[in-house]
């Protein structure tokens, strides 16, 4: 980036100066590491031992591992629990937070804390509240419903992993959908409430259309999200993944097949492989989908 | 096109390639000669013990470095939780440290990367100071070298709740000690409890089925066998005793600190611990405390396990002397037994044993029990297969949660434990 | 990109308490019953998202002797003590590994601030071939999984020779691609007339960059601002492989420690915890205009 004062506009390589920061940070530190992962997917190498190319070897093993379908299902179960909520919620909450009521910005800011919040202390966070003496069996107890082991149930661990992506999510897709909210013209809503319509009817005939478009996005960035969910369930089912590894999702079992000291990096680099192409299919999918409600 | 990618990339590469090259430079340094000048900057990489024994460290180093003038130590401590995948991730980035704090399964991948001085080679001459047990606690199957000091050993006390035990009607003088005993008193418990209290939070790990009399792996030391009728047996036990509420309903999923959290509040009548714990329970849990009975650990062999920490040098050092000198420092019978008195573990030096603070009955419960403990260390032993990886403990886990729960029969979830484990092991 | 389209700056979040009526955005009265049911649905939200912290909060307030676990649950702590903070910072150097935490997280805004607009200026207003294999690298990047590659990263980061320095937990972050397109997005929605001007006027790329574009994206280089703090500030896994000296330790890996330590001890993680999060809400307290204005500009579509 030398000198960069000295460019003319009609200097050919300006752009390239424009964008060679941030082209060397992501070619060095995430792209050439994705490059040497995927060359490493067709390799036996381990963590201290040099692998050998070993073709498609890592796949196919892939497809008879117990394990890596039981992460798939789970990464699944991830998306279909937690995506209806994070479009849903989230658009409910932005309505709640647009009409300028006192103190409406002392409620945004503070709805968008979970947010902020570091995952590993929102995981502590939800681990005590959720633990069997913790607050929320607590007053579970307190009003006779008695204690629930939401930390020891395969199901019951899922899905409280699940409560809290959609509890430090909620805030950020609020976010998007406010600035969404902000188009959509107000003439509609009135010419709406002039023909008698009722709050639900208006929501789902002016609002829901208005934006549909950013609803689409929240689906596909939570999705690519859940699907590559990690630290959540980690921090609440523990590095095993629950009862007998039943809560383990794709990115963990990454994970725990190729740190370590005896890991299995060619393996654990073929799941990433698996990953990032089923990630690059899910985006994909929502954007044709998209195109085809635009058009 | 006025730059290419090409040249983009060219520019690239011009830029890590002579930083790459001074990068791994590195790596060649380092004999196995220790008898040079003890000189020079060395790293000693500990685990998890600056929280509690920061001033005893900054001493011990200390009082190297004015033993050997011209020596610096820097000293290091990693979290107890990810120990090996930072280890594994240092050694694969060739950034091991000289002198690292280690047990024997993790020092066997270490070793067989040939990451590890073999002290047979380089201190051969120490290893009179220490038992004879200890010393060989560090060799690796199928290799021929010795590859770390031993350090401390500890048997880990486990702590009983005796008000529970006493409310269940059980004696909480007499604790169980033989599996046997334990099973038929955890029923106890759970059913006068109306299964609110269990004993044990915590599935059977390799190290149990040691304890119970399983043999661990086949003679050759090839494959593992603890699918054999004892293992089954064992398992079938405990899955008697999660549908009776004896062992935590949380028991699949209970970390050691989660297990150490339900045993502070009463939720489960036993714990395995360290003598740190003692403190704890002072402090979050004066109740307890007033209640704690410490035993040794339940086994039907006679023996308790033995935990083996160890001191490697790494290989690749700049200064092998420096490094190895250290790493005998550390784990010398001086500084071991001055180790011992600030905790409870206990010294892996010849004859230390003997010392009258580990014989000697002063009339205080603290020291009854080191020396009970101190006793059963002399026969004690190291279950857990040095060869016995990260990813096979998660594989015995998830197996063993599977029998629990009653998705497998025991037998045919330790047969399918003892496929997964023996397939890592050939791959290893 | 479809989704990716054009937002029309928000209207200014201003209260309008000191008006005689309450009124919503478009200046109409909110009826008085519509208004209680607002505040009794905001209430229940904030109680959801605030209620954990202040549990933690109150946890970390409570004294060795008060009981934690009870049941009906004590809400305010007895006798309030900052004791446990204390024991914090005799346990680990808290205030070594926040100032730590501090210069990762400040260079990291200035890195990504910088080259996020710079790239997402070429990416969005330059005419030049691979302009579009530029921007499917960024898109591409945003999709690989962190946690896949960490251990190549590493590796990169030692042949560099910057393994164990702060620098090497604040480079693979440096320039984000999420950030990278937010501001490809923000000055895409900028209309051409404005540079045309300067253009006419003779100013030269950087200039026009500089003087005129920039200015115009505060908000969502606000944005930048805040999500790369928040990054650098909260991520875990990578200063944890990459640090190795715990003299470098971020606060994020400290209480890591902190918690393996002494998990049994609920006061004193969660005393932690309160460390950890509290600089962080301050400073989104503090810029929360900013914030708000920077999504109203559409920042944070895409």
């Amino acid at each position: 980036m030398a000198a960069p004062l000295r460019i003319k506009r009609q200097l050919p390589f300006g752009p390239w100066l424009f964008a060679a920061p941030g082209l060397l940070v992501t070619g060095a530190f995430v792209l050439y590491p994705f490059g040497s992962t995927l060359a490493n997917s067709f390799t036996d190498r381990r963590t201290l031992v040099p692998g050998h190319f070993v073709g498609l070897a890592n796949f196919r093993e892939l497809l008879h591992d117990e394990m890596f379908w039981t992460g798939l299902r789970n990464s699944v179960l991830y998306i279909l629990g937690v995506v209806p909520a994070l479009v849903v919620l989230p658009l409910l909450l932005a309505l709640l937070v647009r009409k300028n009521i006192p103190g409406i910005t002392f409620f945004r800011s503070v709805f968008y804390t979970p947010v902020v919040a570091s995952i590993v202390v929102v995981g502590l966070i939800w681990v005590w509240l959720l633990d069997e003496r913790g607050l929320v069996n607590s007053l579970l107890e307190s009003v006779g419903i008695g204690r629930i082991g939401f930390l020891s149930d395969q199901w019951l661990l899922l899905l409280s992993a699940m409560a809290v992506t959609v509890w430090k999510g909620l805030g950020y897709y609020m976010i998007i959908y406010m600035a969404a909210l902000a188009n959509v013209p107000r003439e509609l809503h009135e010419a709406a409430a002039v023909d008698g319509a009722g709050p639900v009817r208006r929501f789902l005939s002016v609002t829901v259309p208005a934006v549909r478009s950013t609803m689409v996005l929240v689906a596909a960035l939570s999705s690519v999200a859940a699907f590559k969910v990690f630290s959540e369930v980690y921090l609440m089912a523990g590095p095993s993944g629950g009862p007998a590894g039943e809560d383990t999702t794709l990115v963990m079992l990454v994970q725990r097949t190729g740190t370590g000291l005896t890991g299995r990096v060619g393996y654990a680099c073929a799941l990433s492989v698996v990953v990032f192409a089923v990630t690059v299919v899910l985006m994909l999918l929502v954007l044709r989908a998209d195109r085809r409600e635009e058009s | 096109m006025p730059m290419s990618r090409r040249a983009l990339a060219a520019a690239v590469v011009a830029l890590v390639l002579p930083l790459s090259a001074c990068g791994s430079g590195g790596d060649d340094g380092g004999t196995t000669d220790a008898s040079g000048k003890v000189e020079g900057d060395i790293t000693f990489q500990t685990w998890n013990l600056r929280a509690n024994f920061k001033s005893y460290f900054e001493d011990l180093i200390a009082g190297f470095e004015h033993k050997y003038p011209g020596t610096h130590v820097k000293w290091v401590d990693q979290p107890a939780e990810g120990y090996a995948d930072k280890l594994g991730a240092d050694a694969a980035g060739g950034t091991l440290p000289d002198v690292v704090n280690v047990s024997p399964d993790l020092v066997a991948p270490l070793a067989r990367a040939g990451l590890v001085l073999d002290l047979d080679k380089a201190a051969a001459k120490y290893r009179p100071e220490y038992l004879d047990a200890a010393w060989s606690s560090h060799r690796v199957p199928g290799m021929n070298g010795t590859y770390a000091f031993p350090w401390y050993l500890n048997t880990g006390p486990l702590f009983y709740n005796k008000a529970l035990f006493t409310k269940a009607g059980l004696d909480p003088d007499q604790p169980p000690r033989t599996y046997d005993e334990l099973f038929t008193d955890a029923l106890r418990m759970a059913e006068k409890s109306d299964g609110k209290v269990a004993t044990l939070a915590n599935v059977p790990t390799i190290e149990d089925f040691g304890r119970y009399g399983v043999p661990l792996m086949n003679e050759q030391g090839t494959g593992f066998a603890f699918n054999d009728p004892k293992g089954v047996e064992l398992l079938t036990k405990y899955k008697a005793l999660y549908d009776a509420k004896a062992l935590d309903p949380q028991a699949l999923t209970a970390t050691g600190e989660s297990s150490g959290k339900k045993f502070l509040t009463g939720a489960v009548a036993m714990n395995p611990g360290s003598a740190l714990d003692l403190g704890n329970f002072k402090k979050n849990a004066p109740g307890l405390y007033r209640n704690i009975g410490i035993t040794d650990q339940i086994t039907s062999t006679g023996h308790v396990n033995m935990y083996v920490m160890g001191v490697m040098v790494n290989s690749r050092t700049r200064h092998t002397p420096a490094a190895v000198a250290f790493a005998h420092f550390v784990t010398d019978a001086r500084n071991q037994m001055s180790f011992a008195k600030k905790v409870a573990i206990f010294p892996s030096t010849a004859g230390s044993l003997d010392d009258p603070y580990f014989t000697k009955e002063d009339g205080t419960d603290e020291t009854r029990v080191r020396i009970a403990a101190a006793k059963s260390l002399k026969n004690a032993v190291n279950y857990t297969p040095v060869l016995f990886s990260e990813q096979m403990k998660t594989a015995l886990r998830n197996e063993v949660a599977k029998a629990l729960q009653g998705k497998e029969s025991p037998q045919e979830a330790l047969d399918n434990a003892v496929k997964a484990a023996d397939r890592l092991l050939q791959q290893g | 990109m479809s989704v990716l389209e054009k937002v029309r700056p928000g209207r200014p979040a201003t209260a309008v308490a000191r008006e005689p009526r309450v009124t919503d955005e478009h200046g109409r009265r909110v009826r008085a019953g519509e208004l209680v049911w607002r505040y009794l649905l905001l209430l229940a939200v904030l109680a959801l998202t605030v209620g954990p912290f202040l549990w933690q909060l109150s946890t970390s307030l409570k004294g060795p002797t008060e009981d934690i676990y009870g049941s009906p649950p004590r809400f305010l702590p007895g006798h309030p003590t900052l004791h446990n903070y204390a024991r914090v910072a005799d346990t680990i150097p808290v205030w070594d590994y926040a100032l730590n935490s501090l210069k990762v997280a400040a260079a990291n805004v200035v890195t990504n601030c910088a080259g996020s607009a710079l790239a997402g200026y070429a990416l969005a207003r330059l005419r030049y071939r691979g302009r579009r294999v530029t921007t499917l690298v960024f898109v591409l990047a945003m999709l690989v999984p962190v946690e896949g590659i960490v251990i190549a990263q590493f590796t990169t980061m030692r042949e560099l020779g910057l393994n164990n320095t702060l620098i090497g937990v604040v480079l693979p972050g440096a320039i984000g691609a999420m950030n990278v397109l937010l501001m490809r997005n923000a000055f895409r929605n900028l209309p051409y007339e404005i540079e045309e001007a300067a253009y006419v006027d003779g100013a030269n790329v950087w200039q026009r960059f500089l003087r005129v574009a920039l200015p115009s994206v505060k908000g969502t280089l606000a944005v930048v601002a805040i999500f790369a703090f928040m990054g650098a500030w909260d991520d875990f896994l990578w200063p944890l492989i990459v640090l190795s000296d715990p003299s470098k330790f971020t606060l994020t890996i400290g209480l890591n420690y902190l918690h393996g330590t002494f998990a049994n001890d609920e006061r004193l993680v969660a005393a932690g915890t309160v460390i950890a999060v509290a600089p962080l809400i301050a400073l989104f307290a503090c810029l929360q205009r900013y914030f708000f204005r920077g999504v109203g500009e559409g920042a944070v579509k895409g």
